[in-house]
């Protein structure tokens, strides 16, 4: 109902009632008792619904503003009439069933229709005692309409009361349907007797493809299969024996003869004197599939880890090994039981400490891939240790995977492929060097045959001198060709002064490289010995001087060496400004086989090797070119001592 | 008129050399020492022959006898290659270039000899054919 026509019908009801109170108090058989306290109190009743008609419209819903005014009413009216009747009464006998019939009235028709029959039958007693047709009769003849009047009022009063509240158990009982109804879980109401399903959720619809009403009545073993008949009985036996709530994983049929597993619970509720089971089931399908999905992956990923030929294993950041795959267990002859729980360097290197340069040690802390080579103490294998962090979810690492790769083969080969591209720089050294001999060669032949026809001897000096000269020069370039062969057959690993290497490789070039009009910038700065294998660095800085040279193209230039200390390493640059490398190439020079040369002129090997022997002894190297401009190769060196 | 002989080599001793045996064989001798000389020398004078080294700084032996050879004034001159390059694919790319003779360091008077002879004996069959 409007906020506005209550609070229009309960002020209109109550005006009628102040006016025939008022009247009864004043014109009542015993109104002379105390005239001052009648007046009073009609003046509270007139102010009382004179403020009323003040209030806010929406108060009149509230039952704060409705017990206080029924209370006041009910007071007022009963004072008035007790200042007018002075208790000797019957009226106040009619005044209270009055109130009992309203509040005990359910419907507001039958009130009026009682309130009316009431007014009626109390007319006829007051005229059948004669009171009602007397001069001074109107006081008795105004309780008539006043019965009826004030039936209606607490009538009216009563009825909203009740109205609302139901609406109110309305709206929260819609509330309850609704979080029933709607749940993910599928919600079942036994009742006790039987165990009869008395309501269901949708949710249990949509599992079970029966619609409600296929399910309301049915006896809940009717949902289990058969052969789960005798859990769903001992399941629910022990519910009721127990009387506290149970959890288990059962299966339901559905209403296309195929079972779903669910999560079932189940716990006894009493819902006013009536006692219920509530079921409460999870649809385990959608889980169970991905379990499935997880085992499949999981399966997927160890068949990958025991499928590598390669030794891998799981590590804890203390070393100790957590899994490992089949490659480590065959290459070590040993069982998954011996080797997991064992710190690595122990497993792997009988070691009882952590190995120098582990690269687990460095990702664990760094949380960065890191990688080293490391040579097997038991059988003299070398091996390639990768390490990859496995973090958790804070980004802490809460293992490592170690990757071992035996390379002893690989290495094997990389050093025979190192040493024919030495051997075919020696063949392009060798015609070089037989180029450049060549030329003070025909000076000592052409003088010679001069020398031997002249018939003046105070003119052989002078031939004499040029043969000398010339003889001199060819001693100069066996000596160079000496000392390069010299490191280049060298396979030892050692200390290796980079400057001196520069300078002999370069003297070798120049001579090989002919009548190219270089100039040539040395900056060499004193830096410390590397540890490598001099031959090998050497073949390098041969490679990219020679390079250099053919970049010139014959046509002269500027070359540049040098060499300086950046932190814990060497750097070393060689840049020419010859006719650069096209953009395109920049990420492919140092693939094997990769040439610009026609064929027959390059192998392709060149700046591989380079690069191969670069990162074997753990320096990096680094490409600028830009075309017509010219190329710098940097290289870096870690300087690091010899190892034990 | 006794013949005039262009000498072309960076290296001194051999330019030496060879004058004093062709001085004494009567020819008149000019010396260059690189290409860029060469092709000077070559525009100033007439000359019978040409001997030319091909590894040179500045201009090489290759861009001179190509030169001479597609220059209509100086292409009858002949040319006899003097180098160190004494690979079978150098001398053939001599040869393709318009070379009349070839001849690799270290060599003899001897060879030389027949190599003037050949040249000059030829030049003068032209002419008589």
């Amino acid at each position: 109902m409007e906020d506005q026509d209550r609070k229009k019908i309960i002020i209109m009801l109550r005006w009628t009632a102040i006016i025939v109170t008022s009247y009864l108090i004043l014109f009542g058989k015993g109104r002379m008792t105390n005239l001052h306290l009648s007046y009073l109190l009609i003046f509270v009743y007139l102010l009382s619904n004179v403020s009323l008609s003040f209030f806010p419209k929406k108060w009149f819903s509230s039952l704060k503003l409705f017990y206080p005014l029924v209370l006041l009413d009910t007071g007022i009216v009963s004072f008035g009439m007790y200042l007018s009747e002075k208790m000797v009464t019957d009226f106040y006998i009619v005044f209270f069933l009055i109130i009992i019939f309203a509040s005990v009235s359910r419907n507001f028709k039958l009130l009026m229709v009682i309130g009316g029959i009431t007014a009626l039958l109390y007319g006829v007693l007051l005229y059948s005692w004669g009171l009602f047709l007397k001069d001074d009769s109107s006081s008795y003849t105004l309780r008539v309409p006043f019965i009826f009047i004030m039936t209606a009022f607490y009538g009216y009063i009563v009825q909203t009361l009740t109205r609302e509240k139901r609406q109110e158990l309305t709206i929260s009982e819609d509330k309850y349907r609704g979080l029933f109804e709607n749940a993910n879980e599928g919600i079942i109401l036994l009742r006790n007797h039987q165990l009869q399903i008395a309501d269901v959720n949708r949710e249990v619809e949509k599992v079970t493809g029966y619609i409600k009403g296929e399910l309301i009545q049915k006896e809940v073993f009717d949902l289990f299969p058969p052969e789960e008949m005798e859990k769903a009985r001992d399941f629910f036996k022990e519910v009721a024996e127990t009387g506290e709530g149970k959890t288990d994983s059962l299966s339901l049929t559905k209403k296309d003869g195929f079972s779903t597993e669910v999560d079932l619970s189940t716990k006894r509720i009493d819902l006013g004197d009536e006692s219920f089971y509530q079921m409460i089931f999870r649809d385990l399908t959608e889980q169970r599939k991905l379990e499935k999905k997880i085992r499949q992956s999981k399966r997927n990923l160890e068949a990958i880890f025991d499928g590598i030929r390669d030794q891998l294993s799981i590590q804890a950041p203390d070393y100790q090994i957590l899994r490992v795959n089949r490659a480590v267990v065959e290459n070590y002859r040993t069982t998954f039981e011996k080797i997991l729980n064992q710190k690595c360097y122990k497993a792997y290197f009988q070691r009882s400490q952590p190995c120098e340069r582990c690269p687990v040690s460095v990702t664990i802390a760094t949380k960065q891939p890191a990688t080293s080579i490391m040579k097997s103490s038991e059988d003299n294998t070398t091996l390639q240790i990768f390490s990859y962090p496995i973090l958790d979810e804070k980004g802490d690492v809460l293992s490592a995977i170690e990757y071992m790769k035996d390379i002893t083969e690989e290495q094997k080969l990389q050093e025979q492929l190192i040493q024919s591209e030495k051997l075919a720089g020696i063949g392009i050294l060798a015609s070089g060097v037989a180029h450049e001999i060549n030329n003070p060669l025909s000076g000592i032949i052409g003088m010679a045959e001069i020398a031997l026809e002249e018939e003046d001897p105070t003119k052989n000096e002078s031939y004499l001198k040029d043969i000398l000269d010339c003889a001199q020069r060819i001693s100069e370039i066996v000596k160079g060709l000496r000392s390069y062969s010299r490191a280049a057959k060298k396979e030892e690993q050692g200390l290796v002064d980079l400057n001196e290497v520069l300078e002999e490789t370069l003297k070798m070039v120049r001579l090989v490289a002919q009548k190219t009009p270089v100039e040539v910038i040395k900056k060499f700065q004193p830096v410390e010995k590397i540890y490598g294998n001099i031959g090998e660095i050497q073949q390098v800085f041969t490679n990219l001087i020679t390079n250099a040279f053919q970049a010139m193209d014959g046509k002269g230039g500027k070359l540049v060496l040098s060499t300086r200390s950046v932190g814990d390493s060497v750097e070393v640059k060689v840049s020419d400004d010859g006719m650069g490398i096209p953009r395109k190439y920049l990420n492919q020079i140092f693939d094997p086989f990769f040439t610009t040369k026609k064929p027959g002129e390059g192998t392709g090997l060149g700046l591989n090797i380079v690069y191969r022997i670069v990162t074997q002894h753990e320096g990096t190297i680094d490409v600028e070119s830009k075309e017509q401009m010219g190329t710098t190769f940097t290289i870096k060196f870690p300087i690091r001592r010899a190892e034990t | 008129m006794s013949r005039k002989i262009l000498i072309v080599d960076d290296e001194e001793v051999i330019r030496k050399f060879l004058r004093i045996h062709l001085t004494k064989l009567g020819y008149e001798v000019k010396e260059a020492a690189d290409g860029e000389q060469a092709i000077e020398q070559l525009g100033g004078d007439d000359f019978d022959l040409l001997i030319c080294d091909i590894l040179m700084p500045k201009k090489n032996g290759w861009e001179v006898i190509k030169e001479v050879k597609t220059n209509p004034k100086t292409k009858n001159i002949p040319v006899i290659v003097l180098t160190a390059k004494n690979e079978d694919t150098d001398m053939f790319k001599g040869y393709d270039m318009g070379a009349d003779y070839y001849m690799t360091k270290p060599f003899t008077k001897a060879q030389l000899l027949y190599g003037l002879k050949l040249m000059f004996e030829e030049a003068q069959g032209a002419v008589r054919l």
